[in-house]
């Protein structure tokens, strides 16, 4: 450790145990999820960056949207980014929550996934390998020590416009507003 | 397999005299047959030994303002591997009124193949006891794998028009 980091621990000493452990949500949300067994496994350690797969929201820190969203899957990942604990962090996986990627004219997919959750981060590429999600993830610690990474706070901030998007798209949402 | 085949074309043939047997290969039979005499062909082809219904599928032919219904069965006695056949049996229905009875009464698992079906080509079935939404989240204007569906102009319309979140500048706590 240089002398900059030891500096950094002291005045944000909680900012620098999140960042180093990062607890990923293993929500397998679309046909991404087969990058992550491989990423996550011994063969490309994840656990070296302090990334592990979690089973509930409640525990968990990253969000990885791995693939295409289509709209049944969107109320759900609504909801469990919903129900995890702050702070927390988005990373879309692969071309398809950027801008629709091979689904871009379906019927079914949604788009652009920054216009109903906050997202951090994208991991380009159909699908990324393991390295880049390591790429990812020190990026991630970047924006964690500017202080950059605060889409959970955007939620809390617009949270009247993601609900009005979110409302276009499914229609009625069964749990009420939150903030 | 040319004799099991010869001969299960004599067969039908000779018990059914609308049938028209249209292709066969060493592994598939295909048939034309009405739209009436569905059920009683596959109730004949299961009694035989053909009980397996693989799969009920589609195809819009919008310039023949037709759908075309297709029901693929095999047997499980005989393997495909080992020079079993499938028999593949073919309607067709007139496209702006698609109405078909049920095949629910012969094969059981045809439900969720014809609800699929209601779902994405506006299928009716007749007798069906749930005809409800299957794969996807919401109604269309129009079904959606019909080939006058636009796809980019729903898109367009519908996911398109969502407006991005626009964000006044946070307070950094660092700065």
């Amino acid at each position: 450790m240089d002398r900059n980091n030891i500096i950094k621990w002291l005045k944000f000493p909680g900012e620098m145990g999140q960042k180093y452990s990062l607890h990923a949500l293993y929500f397998c949300t679309g046909c991404g999820i087969i990058e992550i067994p491989p990423t996550i496994t011994t063969r490309w350690d994840a656990e070296r960056f302090g990334v592990i797969p979690v089973s509930t929201p409640r525990q968990a820190n990253l969000f990885l949207i791995t693939g295409y969203v289509s709209v049944k899957t969107l109320r759900y990942i609504i909801r469990s980014y919903e129900q995890m604990p702050e702070p927390k962090y988005t990373v879309g996986f692969g071309s398809c929550p950027v801008n629709g990627g091979m689904y871009w004219d379906s019927y079914n997919t949604i788009k652009h996934l920054d216009k109903y959750i906050p997202v951090d981060g994208w991991i380009a590429g159909c699908m990324p390998r393991p390295e880049a999600v390591f790429v990812a993830v020190t990026h991630l610690w970047t924006l964690i020590d500017k202080g950059m990474a605060n889409g959970y706070k955007k939620y809390r901030e617009e949270y009247k416009q993601y609900r009005a998007n979110q409302e276009q798209i499914l229609g009625e949402l069964e749990w009420p507003f939150l903030f | 397999m040319d004799n099991n085949i010869t001969l299960l074309s004599e067969d039908l043939a000779s018990s059914f005299d609308d049938i028209k047997i249209v292709f066969t290969d060493q592994r598939m039979i295909i048939m034309n047959c009405r739209k009436d005499s569905v059920i009683s062909l596959l109730s004949y082809l299961k009694n035989l030994r053909y009980d397996h219904l693989a799969l009920i599928s589609c195809v819009d032919r919008i310039k023949e303002n037709a759908f075309e219904l297709i029901y693929i069965l095999s047997a499980y006695t005989e393997d495909v591997v080992k020079g079993g056949i499938n028999l593949i049996v073919k309607t067709e229905l007139i496209r702006d009124k698609a109405e078909m009875d049920t095949v629910i009464s012969v094969f059981e698992n045809a439900e969720p193949y014809e609800r699929e079906l209601h779902e994405l080509f506006g299928v009716y079935f007749k007798g069906h006891p749930r005809l409800t939404r299957l794969l996807l989240d919401r109604e269309y204007p129009v079904p959606p794998f019909r080939k006058d569906f636009d796809t980019r102009k729903y898109v367009r319309d519908i996911f398109d028009n969502v407006p991005s979140v626009e964000v006044k500048k946070l307070k950094n706590e660092r700065t």
